[in-house]
């Protein structure tokens, strides 16, 4: 199910996606930010351009627009990159596509440091004000498979839809007989000792924490949750009475996304587990050269994912060795 | 559309529009009713000549003037009239403020200033569809061109050339705060749209046969429309005190029994 790291990469799994699917829908279309080829749908400009439009550096506009397209039947794709696609028009995604309940599907690229970009492009909060929206559907998916997966599972949903996207590169994690469901969180591993609940480009880390910790005599469940809502709450609470602590590990704020959403369940379940919670601790990142040094620095790294295993099983023995795999031109690992 | 309308038909039009809506406040003691008193001929005008409801689409973008829309429909058999009397209560599908259970427009918005993009959108979604033979009416306000996304949605549709687009656009130079010219000089607004690549018609907006004429025109060429009403929120009911607030107008029991007598009169 699952391939090894380093994991080989590939280019616009999403952009050769929503063709495939456009080809056989003609309802939907295609709306761009000023963002086409960073967001991969440069493919589809090129292959249904009677389906593109153009709607530059507007995204409040765009939103509305969106809304008003939807209303009349159409499946409107809108792209552009997070912090823009949320921040910017966040009453418009409020009022004119999500109490109406328009089937927009609203595809935000750079997904927190993935950007070296600095605090204006980097979404860290994206998933949190997505999550408070009534009936918005949140999904950050690992890789390309999922990638792919998403595309042609958020077609039909009713309402708004918000999709987190790596740009660039995106790894294979998954192997093709890969499934993504919109209603069950996905078992990776299984242990007994503690679990690590991840979504997105958390989820290499998430895997290779578990080898470490694996090897150093912790068993660990590793969960896949790409739908941070509506959230899995009976597969998390399943897993988390089988262990004795929880990690959750995503590319965003700890506040409000899917370390909020374990927490909100496990709670309200009265089920009480020691929780670590590894995300971005409250605080803007900053502009680099590189996004490894702001997954390093912000607290994104394996290691850290290892460290707060550490802390939430209240070992006070040394951490184990955490080695940095070697990446080669064209591939991913987790930092 | 109906066949002949004289302008005295959609002059009277729109006094009844006023007394409906006089009559759907008076309860409450206040409410918008001088968006409804500014924009009654621009309204009545629609109704009356232009605006065919199987074909065309509707937007009222500010949200509060939705008391208007629901008053003319009900006025051109649209609408329950029996409806009207529940404006604003509790669990009324009428709500003050137009929502997505407000019956008799394609959209609303309480969130103001994102009209003109819905309009758009239905217009361009025709466009996709080859559908050449509907107008997108956009009723908006002039306080609304001071939020950005009114002009990112102009700048749009100036480029797709969005012709079957229609804004009526209500200047009735009042907005929360006091006269809108008094907060942000808008004007000049036909020369904003039009170098936007818009037409624009710049009219008296309580001269019924100048608002005709420009609907006549407008949306029927290649460039979206903009049909600038210049109103005033106290048109049409002499009772109202010199200083009522143009936004949210009071109105007592003695004073709606004045209103109701001087329009009924009128119409008499």
């Amino acid at each position: 199910m699952l391939e090894p790291p380093p994991y080989r990469t590939v280019l616009k799994p999403y952009g050769s996606a929503l063709v495939d699917v456009a080809l056989e829908r003609e309802e939907i279309l295609c709306l761009s930010g000023d963002l086409t080829r960073q967001c991969e749908i440069d493919l589809f400009q090129e292959k249904i351009p009677e389906r593109f439009i153009h709607g530059g550096m507007a995204e409040a506009h765009m939103m509305s627009m969106a809304g008003a397209l939807a209303r009349k039947g159409h499946i409107p794709f809108v792209h552009t990159f997070g912090v823009f696609a949320t921040r910017r028009p966040y009453d418009q995604i409020v009022n004119s596509v999500a109490y109406p309940k328009l089937p927009v599907r609203i595809v935000g690229f750079m997904p927190g440091v993935s950007s070296p970009g600095g605090p204006s492009h980097q979404a860290i909060e994206d998933m949190a004000i997505m999550r408070a929206i009534p009936g918005m559907t949140v999904i950050d998916v690992a890789d390309a498979v999922e990638t792919r997966e998403a595309v042609r599972q958020i077609v039909d949903i009713p309402g708004p839809v918000y999709l987190r996207l790596k740009r660039g590169e995106i790894p294979v994690i998954f192997d093709d007989d890969h499934r993504m469901s919109l209603d069950r969180a996905q078992v990776l591993t299984r242990g007994d000792d503690l679990a690590v609940i991840a979504c997105g480009m958390m989820i290499p880390a998430a895997l290779a924490a578990a080898e470490i910790l694996e090897a150093a005599g912790v068993s660990v469940t590793v969960v896949n949750t790409p739908v941070i809502k509506p959230f899995d709450a009976g597969t998390v609470l399943d897993v988390a009475r089988g262990v004795q602590a929880v990690v959750t590990a995503e590319n965003h704020s700890v506040i409000g996304g899917l370390g909020s959403a374990v927490a909100e369940t496990l709670a309200t379940a009265g089920l009480g587990r020691p929780l670590r919670r590894i995300g971005l601790q409250d605080t803007f990142a900053e502009g680099a050269k590189t996004a490894p040094h702001l997954f390093r620095k912000y607290g994104l790294s394996t290691r850290d994912v290892v460290a707060a295993a550490w802390s939430a099983l209240g070992r006070e023995d040394p951490l184990p060795d955490v080695p940095e795999l070697p990446v080669a031109t064209g591939e991913y690992a987790p930092v | 559309m109906p066949a002949v309308t004289t302008g005295a038909d959609v002059n009277r039009f729109a006094d009844s529009v006023r007394l409906r809506a006089v009559r759907m406040v008076a309860p409450h003691g206040f409410g918008y009713l001088g968006q409804v008193l500014s924009s009654a001929e621009l309204v009545s005008t629609l109704y009356s000549t232009a605006y065919r409801p199987d074909r065309d689409q509707l937007v009222c973008s500010p949200g509060h003037y939705i008391i208007a829309v629901f008053a003319a429909a009900a006025e051109a058999g649209l609408l329950d009239e029996d409806l009207l009397a529940t404006y604003g209560f509790n669990d009324s599908s009428l709500e003050a403020i137009g929502t997505e259970r407000s019956p008799a427009v394609d959209l609303t918005c309480g969130s103001l200033g994102t009209g003109l993009s819905g309009g758009v959108g239905f217009a361009l979604s025709n466009r996709l569809k080859g559908v050449d033979d509907a107008r997108t009416f956009v009723l908006a306000s002039d306080g609304e061109l001071e939020e950005g996304q009114t002009w990112e949605a102009a700048l749009f549709a100036g480029h797709q050339r969005l012709g079957r687009l229609v804004v009526l656009l209500d200047a009735n130079d009042s907005q929360v705060d006091g006269p809108v010219s008094s907060i942000t000089t808008i004007d000049p607004i036909a020369a904003k749209f039009e170098a936007f690549g818009w037409d624009a018609y710049d009219v008296d907006g309580h001269d019924v046969d100048a608002l005709t004429s420009a609907l006549a025109s407008a949306g029927t060429h290649d460039r979206p429309s903009v049909v600038i009403a210049r109103t005033s929120t106290r048109q049409g009911l002499q009772v109202l005190p010199a200083h009522a607030d143009g936004h949210f107008i009071k109105l007592p029991a003695p004073l709606a029994q004045d209103a109701v007598s001087e329009l009924e009169a009128r119409l008499a």
